[in-house]
């Protein structure tokens, strides 16, 4: 008997669990919708944990979509950062435009009341050294352009050409050292002058002692010379000073034209006459 | 032939930098001269051969660009270059404040030969203003420029002037 239990434990043990597997199982279908003891005891341990495991599940699921959300922002964020870039290169653009029309405008206006042939010519470069006043603009002697012709802004004189080639001149400007043109005070006539002084201003030389100058006079090309017509702005009278001995004035002028910010000239075609 | 290429197309960039690009940003007075340090630079560091032509060729590159007095800066250059080319020999050219140091002085010395020529050849009396005006703007860019060539690596340097 005792061979018998030992050679089949195995078989009986297994056959034993499957009927107590079954008895619980049958003795459960009853109350199949109410937890028992030991379910109530296992889900109410196992509880705490699954919301904790839950919330950090949660958390981590929050993060991974936050995260994607993110990534979806950041590329949103970049696409419309280079909508904003392009919007407002186009601004830029258009009030670059409309600035260039502007000053183009005024340039035509200026074209209009100079009634000889004349070249609108583009700035490209500047004098290399600090002590020269000079620009490079893109007309040349291909334009008709030839040295010594007048320069004019929209604002007034600029200077004369110098140094001619094929596609470029070089323009001395009013402000230069070497620079001079016959100029006169437009309300009183008194003639003098301009000449630069290598800075931002120029002077109005050989003016006589006696004439009658005043901070704020209009200064305006004489047309003596030859070089620029009569009646040409020039620039504005900033100051006067009568010394008790000489036979002339110091007066300084600021040049109606910013040379700094040039961009586009005038060449009048005029030749000047020796 | 390569390298000629590669100077010629160094001193096309400085060329327009310092004409179209330079003026929008800085002011006149503290406009640098490249030109000057490109031929100081040679000077110090390039074989005669072909230094000397480069720098009469700096100078007078130059004066197309600037004033009105074409062979003012081509001569002066010359003059500068000679001298810095019969103490080269004497000096650690490897040295960066060197460069400083001989910029400076070449802009200096620059501005002198420049008086000097235009009042016995032209007028300069309100040059002289203009000069004296602009010369430690001038100065001081010039060295702060030369300080930055002075930083290149050495490798680089030494290389585009064989």
């Amino acid at each position: 008997m005792y061979d018998f239990f030992r050679k089949n434990i195995v078989v009986m043990l297994v056959g034993v669990g499957l009927l107590v597997a079954l008895i619980t199982f049958s003795l459960n279908l009853p109350k199949s919708r109410q937890a028992n003891l030991l379910e109530r005891g296992v889900n109410s341990s196992i509880a705490p944990m699954q919301g904790q495991a839950s919330r950090s599940s949660n958390f981590f699921i929050r993060l991974w979509r936050d995260y994607i959300d993110l990534v979806d922002l950041k590329q949103e964020n970049n696409r419309l950062k280079e909508e904003i870039k392009q919007q407002n290169s186009s601004l830029i653009a258009a009030a670059e435009a409309v600035r260039e029309n502007e000053r183009l405008s005024r340039l035509l206006d200026l074209r209009k009341s100079v009634h000889e042939t004349t070249v609108a010519a583009l700035v490209i470069g500047e004098d290399v050294t600090p002590w020269f006043r000079s620009l490079t603009i893109d007309r040349g002697a291909e334009s008709g352009i030839r040295e010594g012709m007048p320069v004019l802004a929209a604002a007034g004189v600029v200077g004369q050409t110098i140094k001619v080639t094929a596609n470029t001149s070089r323009v001395l400007l009013l402000t230069d050292h070497a620079s001079g043109i016959a100029a006169m005070i437009q309300r009183s006539r008194a003639r003098g002058v301009v000449k630069g002084r290598g800075d931002s201003l120029c002077s109005l030389e050989f003016s006589m002692r006696g004439e009658d100058v005043q901070v704020g006079d209009q200064v305006v090309s004489s047309g003596i010379g030859g070089v620029f017509s009569k009646g040409l702005p020039v620039g504005e009278v900033t100051m006067v000073k009568k010394g008790e001995y000489g036979i002339f004035q110091t007066i300084a002028i600021r040049p109606f034209v910013q040379m700094e910010h040039l961009e586009e000239v005038l060449v009048v075609l005029h030749a000047p006459q020796d | 032939m390569k390298v000629f290429i590669k100077w010629a197309a160094l001193v096309l960039g400085i060329v327009l930098l310092q004409t179209s690009v330079l003026p929008g940003y800085l002011m006149s007075l503290y406009k640098p001269d490249l030109l000057l340090i490109l031929m100081v630079f040679l000077a110090l560091r390039a074989p005669i051969a072909t230094s000397l032509p480069a720098a009469y060729g700096l100078g007078l590159l130059k004066d197309c660009l600037s004033g009105l007095y074409f062979g003012l800066n081509a001569f002066s250059f010359l003059i500068i270059y000679l001298v810095l080319k019969l103490l080269s020999d004497r000096l650690y050219v490897q040295n960066s404040f060197l460069m400083v140091l001989t910029v400076t002085a070449s802009t200096f010395a620059s501005m002198l030969i420049n008086i000097l020529l235009l009042s016995v050849f032209s007028e300069s009396t309100g040059l002289i203003s203009s000069l004296i005006t602009s010369l430690i703007p001038h100065l001081l860019m010039n060295a702060f420029v030369a300080s930055l060539v002075a930083i290149l690596p050495e490798s680089f340097r030494v290389k585009d002037i064989r």
